[in-house]
């Protein structure tokens, strides 16, 4: 397994506001990555680095190449959908189709034409004319026809609905992804995409301050519901977070073993909400 | 080659509004103006003998008709002029909007998706402003100056003289558009520098384009003129307007060489003898003689590539 992407140690102010300060990490081939932070936290700036759309310091090789001068050819494999609604308003759907055709040397016309068979959008419908929804099918019908080897997704479904939302995170998995695709994914609708990633990225304050894949996160992070009379021996473990839930107290740890927290109470593997709300604590602050 | 096909396919479709239908319409409505006045005319003839636009019939032959048909043959084009004016106005607000409608509506995170470079992008821009849209204004305008000439030609037919003949054996006939479609690489590199400007701005400004495009050349004008005035010092400043201003702001239009190297090149159609056609012609390649067009061309370059250079670093949404 070779790395698709190599980030090390990617600086970027904006005036004196520091978007990224010093993020460093891999993602490798066939994964699919979360990328998950705060507002504000450096995420649309990475994604801009690893796509060339901005300028930076540090090193990064994206599919073997440098974003920054490679560019034009970095675009013949790799994709993205940033933010949802870019395309403009006078496109129609099979100008679209035949445009990304005639430029896209790995387009598959006949894969996008089965995908939007499935939707309610005619070759001649403007996307000026279409639902967010739609214009999202209408991207996505795109990007799963380009043979790239990674798609970077910037917040894709934001505004919409839930029924949108789960078919556009199912078409991907179904249709889209082999072992051969990465997908870099940044959202706040971590609940939604948890279960179909397969690594975690957090970043806060321009670092990434958690890299992990889903097994390990499951290893390493534990939640219990702590008896009354363990919570001082397990206060002593330094519990990430706590909440309480039904008079019990909830406790988060980071690198404890199960067998130890067994004893307190019932254990659970935490959800990443509940693991990035925990990890980002006095973001805000 | 295939990509800036497409790229050109895809400025048609978002263009097409104002690349086809803007002179479509002008010229429709000349059409219809001129037509309208001919079968007037020829209606008052025909009902009111006494009136004093009565013509009658009228044959004419010899030298008068030959002359009525090479003039005709050589000037029908004017009837394009108005056509030829909208082009300037086009390609001054296509270039204008170029860079700037793609970034305003966020769209050019999908252009930038796709694998084609900012250098292909930008020069597509170019070409349409440059190539395709005076190619379709000229054609448009052809049509239209042909259907009043026939138009014409059919009133006088109506009084009994038939140039149709004449009309259709004169070489001056096809002679016309084809000398008007080989000023175009004149029409380009005169038209480069405002071409080149306007993509800059178009590439540099976060709105009111048009304001930075029109008041920038407008305000340093403005302040030489008063530092000559006040200051008494030696700036030229109605060179900078003339040679620098008009050169940005008036490239587009057809035919501005003719005025801006007036006092160069004049049209001595009288000297020579020669028809106005091929007069105008042989004027307007003489042009590329002076030293001025050149200059403008490297400028003109030098600020599409700032557009490119601007599209490919400036950081968007």
């Amino acid at each position: 397994m070779s790395a698709v992407i190599t980030a090390g140690n990617l600086s970027k102010t904006y005036g004196k506001q520091a978007a990224l300060n010093g993020a460093s990490f891999t993602v490798e081939a066939g994964r699919i990555v979360g990328l998950i932070g705060p507002n504000g936290s450096g995420k649309t700036t990475t994604l801009k680095a690893i796509l060339g759309l901005t300028q930076f310091e540090g090193e990064l090789t994206v599919l073997g190449m440098d974003p920054r001068s490679q560019r034009d050819a970095l675009m013949n494999e790799v994709c993205f959908i940033a933010d949802v609604a870019i395309l403009p308003k006078w496109l129609k759907v099979k100008d679209a189709i035949d445009f990304v055709e005639g430029v896209h040397p790995r387009f598959n016309r006949s894969k996008a034409e089965k995908y939007l068979a499935n939707t309610k959008l005619s070759p001649n419908m403007k996307v000026k004319a279409m639902s967010k929804g739609m214009v999202v099918q209408l991207h996505l019908a795109l990007v799963m026809a380009i043979d790239a080897k990674l798609l970077v997704l910037d917040e894709p479904t934001l505004g919409l609905d839930i029924l949108y939302r789960k078919q556009f995170y199912q078409n991907l998995l179904e249709d889209y992804f082999d072992e051969n695709k990465t997908i870099l994914i940044t959202t706040h609708q971590i609940e939604e995409v948890e279960h179909i990633l397969t690594d975690l990225m957090f970043i806060q304050d321009g670092k990434i301050s958690l890299a992990a894949s889903m097994d390990e996160v499951g290893e390493r992070f534990t939640e219990v519901m702590v008896e009354p009379q363990f919570v001082a021996a397990a206060n002593a473990l330094q519990p990430m977070s706590q909440r309480t839930v039904f008079g019990k107290p909830i406790m988060l740890f980071d690198g404890v073993p199960r067998l130890q927290l067994s004893t307190f109470g019932e254990l659970r593997t935490p959800s990443v909400a509940d693991l990035f709300v925990a990890s980002m604590k006095g973001t805000y602050a | 080659m295939k990509t800036m096909k497409w790229l050109i396919k895809r400025e048609l479709w978002e263009h097409k509004g104002m690349l086809v239908w803007a002179p479509a319409v002008i010229a429709a409505l000349i059409a219809a103006l001129a037509l309208g006045s001919i079968i007037m005319g020829n209606h008052l003839n025909f009902n009111d003998d006494s009136s004093p636009l009565s013509i009658g019939s009228v044959t004419i032959e010899g030298t008068a008709r030959m002359r009525i048909v090479e003039t005709m043959s050589q000037a029908y084009m004017v009837s394009a002029m108005p056509v030829l004016m909208v082009l300037s106005f086009v390609v001054f607000f296509y270039c204008l909007g170029a860079l700037n409608d793609e970034r305003r509506d966020r769209s050019i995170l999908f252009w930038k998706s796709l694998p084609v470079s900012d250098m292909s992008t930008v020069l597509s821009k170019v070409a349409l402003a440059l190539v395709v849209a005076p190619l379709i204004t000229l054609g448009i305008g052809t049509v239209l100056s042909l259907l009043i000439l026939f138009a014409a030609c059919g009133a006088v037919l109506a009084h009994g003289t038939n140039l149709f003949g004449a009309m259709l054996m004169s070489p001056d006939l096809y002679l016309t558009p084809l000398r008007l479609a080989g000023l175009l690489p004149v029409y380009i590199l005169w038209a480069l520098p405002t071409v080149g400007w306007l993509l800059m701005v178009s590439s540099m400004a976060r709105s009111k384009v048009f304001l930075w495009a029109v008041g920038t050349p407008l305000v340093a004008s403005l302040l030489l003129v008063w530092a000559e005035k006040m200051l008494h010092i030696g700036i030229n400043a109605s060179w900078f307007v003339t040679r620098i201003v008009d050169r940005i702001l008036l490239g587009a239009v057809p035919g501005s060489w003719i005025i801006f190297e007036g006092d160069r090149v004049a049209l001595q159609h009288e000297v020579h003898r020669m028809a106005v056609p091929e007069t105008i012609f042989t004027a307007s390649w003489g042009t590329l003689g002076g030293i001025s067009v050149w200059l403008g061309v490297v400028a003109g370059v030098a600020m599409i590539a700032t557009a490119v250079w601007m599209r490919r670093r400036r950081e968007e949404g």
